[in-house]
């Protein structure tokens, strides 16, 4: 078992779905620093990837200062610095986007979609 | 990029039939290659090839940088082999079975052994002529994978296996992925089995290539395109050559982009479909994709 929640999709490319399902791990703290991270191996066998993704997924962790490798441990989890208001907003982009199109086609009102968001924050809160 | 097969101008015909025709082929060392193709495209042929079990009619296979005609003991020993139809000693148990394999490959790993036949849960007593299907191909990719061969070579695989088992095959298979420089080639009629395995896909159709490429780049240059229109109409010729299979429903037109840039894409639309009120790009899956190709393949060839 992977210690974060992921649900590939298909059609989509698998590391940018992982980076994106690890971003928010750190965000829920379902994964903190410190945390050992799997191998590549076991990367690529829970996920039925191929190896080649499995390590230019790590890679680009690495990069993006979510992983360090600690000698006789293997990877473990760092915190980035926290990402700027900007670059959190980017990662809502695509949502925003397909909310936008379906509110559209369903001829909402932005107004009725804000108000429908703000439901939204308040029931997140109470679960 | 290094190649651990190389085919040049295969052709190999049975009879009446050209199995394969003229096949040209680069499989590069290390990472995942999906070899698919319908039923009867040529696959298998291709692979005994390979594997010098069937003589080539015309051209050259390289493997591991000689000449497939020429493959001995020394190269087998770093190949591993797993077919649809794999002929196994069925009269062994599973234990005679892997005694009697691991005699032929001095670099056996007994301990991978005992982990996969852990994983695969296969009884050591039991006869194979007693083991289900899934149970003996498990048992044949055991065998073909202790040895820790360079080149894993998969001939329809999955076909008739259980979802469960299907999984175990290639967590197994996967087992073998910090090894340096794996490579593996497996052929399948059912592409969702390898989406997500594979890194590199090649098409064949009745023994030609039609496709080779990183699956990587196929996934972005492909997307299904749905636009809405005003008013029914009727399609004119001209469209775009890169837009595949065009179809018109009422008031609604769907193709599939096989050239597809978030930057281009807009002014195409605007040139052929001026009135279009909104358009939908989505990703596609392999499965989808190798459809929408599959279809373009057959227009084109009842066309000529």
């Amino acid at each position: 078992m992977l210690p974060f929640t992921i649900h590939l999709q298909d059609g989509l490319p698998v590391s940018d779905q992982m980076i994106h399902a690890i971003r928010k791990a750190m965000m829920t703290r379902q994964m903190t620093p410190g945390d050992e991270f799997p191998s590549v191996r076991v990367l690529s066998q829970e996920l039925r990837i191929s190896p080649t993704t499995a390590h230019k997924v790590v890679a680009v962790l690495k990069d993006a200062g979510y992983l360090t490798s600690r000698p006789g441990i293997g990877m473990v989890v760092t915190a980035p610095e926290r990402p700027s208001r900007e670059q959190r907003l980017e990662c809502l982009r695509p949502l925003c986007r397909q909310l936008a199109r379906e509110a559209q086609e369903m001829d909402l009102a932005l107004e009725d979609v804000v108000e429908a968001i703000k439901r939204g924050f308040k029931e997140a809160a109470l679960t | 990029m290094k190649s651990i097969i190389e085919i040049q101008n295969l052709v190999k015909k049975f009879r009446h039939t050209t199995a394969v025709d003229g096949l040209n082929l680069k499989v590069p060392e290390g990472g995942v290659v999906a070899f698919l193709g319908p039923n009867g495209a040529g696959k298998t042929t291709t692979i005994k090839c390979v594997l010098n079990m069937v003589r080539p009619d015309g051209g050259e296979i390289r493997v591991f940088d000689k000449d497939s005609r020429d493959l001995g003991p020394e190269e087998f020993r770093q190949i591993g082999y797993v077919s649809e139809n794999q002929e196994m000693p069925l009269w062994m148990t599973v234990r005679q079975f892997f005694d009697y394999c691991r005699r032929m490959y001095p670099q056996w790993d007994v301990a991978f052994e005992a982990k996969l036949a852990k994983e695969f849960d296969l009884p050591p007593d039991t006869k194979l002529k007693a083991l289900s299907r899934g149970m003996r191909m498990k048992a044949a990719l055991l065998s073909s994978l202790a040895y820790k061969p360079r080149l894993v070579i998969l001939d329809e695989p999955f076909s008739g296996l259980d979802p469960l088992v299907r999984d175990e095959f290639i967590r197994g298979l996967l087992e073998l992925t910090e090894e340096e420089g794996w490579s593996v080639f497996i052929s399948s009629h059912d592409i969702e089995e390898v989406e997500r395995l594979a890194d590199r896909v090649v098409i064949i159709n009745r023994g030609q290539l039609q496709l080779d490429e990183a699956f990587e780049t196929l996934q972005s240059r492909f997307r299904s395109i749905e636009l809405s229109l005003p008013e029914e109409i009727r399609l004119r010729t001209a469209l775009p050559p890169s837009w595949l299979n065009v179809e018109v429903a009422g008031r609604i037109v769907r193709f599939t982009d096989s050239a597809y840039s978030s930057e281009t894409l807009e002014a195409a639309i605007k040139n052929s479909f001026p009135q279009a009120l909104q358009s939908s790009v989505q990703p596609m899956s392999l499965r989808e994709i190798f459809i929408a190709l599959a279809r373009t393949y057959r227009l084109n060839n009842s066309s000529k």
